[in-house]
């Protein structure tokens, strides 16, 4: 056996029986359950850095919202549009912010039952949605082009 | 996991390279919380002291060994709650300006 194996079997060690009492597992720690088995903890590791980079992408989009809205010179004959761009983005973030957490805990479910990690629905969620939003931005641009140089 | 050929990853040799990069991970994760406080604090102070407040906590998180499975789900919980918190109060602070 390679010594990979050793952070595993370390990992099982903290059941969720030591803090809660028998047969009570804490939801909130995604800790092992009967017949589920703690991941090599390298997965374990790889689970929550990709939970990491989605919360800093979370993060970039709420505060690249925020400085849409309070930065930007304001477009010509279209006053509002730096929060319809803005605000959008600021949703984005908190909404994959939220899921990345809920995609943390079934990629961790999965890892502990042997079974396949379920596809993210965040890298299409991102995709889509920025792609909105930048068709927004220029139909905005736009419109405050021909509005001020009629 | 172990090669019979004698080729194994360098990771199988050290696991603990994984942990190391979780905790640069974490320490990204922490800077980023830093420059978001830093950049609010310049404009709205009630939201960006806190902010700050989270990046330290963060930094600090990210330095905890042991049981990654049972003890990080709290952790990351409260990076879902502080990003949720500051795009709740971005929503704030933008609708509060003028349109």
């Amino acid at each position: 056996m390679s010594r990979a194996d050793s952070p595993g079997s370390e990992g099982s060690a903290g059941s969720p029986d030591s803090a809660n009492g028998p047969g009570r597992p804490d939801p909130a720690s995604a800790a092992p359950v009967a017949g589920e088995r703690e991941p090599d903890a390298r997965f374990t590791w790889a689970n929550e850095r990709t939970f990491l980079a989605w919360s800093r992408t979370a993060l970039a989009l709420v505060v690249g919202g925020l400085a849409v809205a309070q930065l930007l010179p304001p477009f010509p004959g279209v006053p509002w549009a730096r929060h319809v761009i803005g605000i959008p983005l600021i949703l984005l973030g908190a909404v994959i912010a939220v899921l990345c957490y809920t995609e943390w805990q079934a990629s961790q479910r999965a890892l502990r039952r042997g079974e396949p990690l379920p596809r993210s629905l965040l890298p299409r969620l991102l995709a889509g949605t920025i792609a909105v939003i930048a068709l927004l931005a220029a139909v905005l641009a736009l419109v405050s082009a021909v509005t001020s140089h009629p | 996991m172990s090669d019979p050929g004698g080729t194994d990853e360098i990771e199988d040799v050290d696991p603990g390279l994984a942990g190391a990069r979780t905790e640069l991970a974490w320490t990204r994760t922490a800077i980023s919380f830093a420059a978001v406080g830093v950049v609010l604090l310049r404009h709205h102070p009630l939201v960006g002291i806190p902010v700050l407040a989270l990046s330290l906590l963060v930094w600090e998180l990210g330095r905890l060994r042991g049981n990654p499975a049972t003890r990080r789900a709290r952790h990351l919980q409260l990076i879902t709650a502080g990003i949720t918190g500051i795009a709740l109060a971005a929503l704030v602070i933008t609708l509060a300006t003028g349109w």
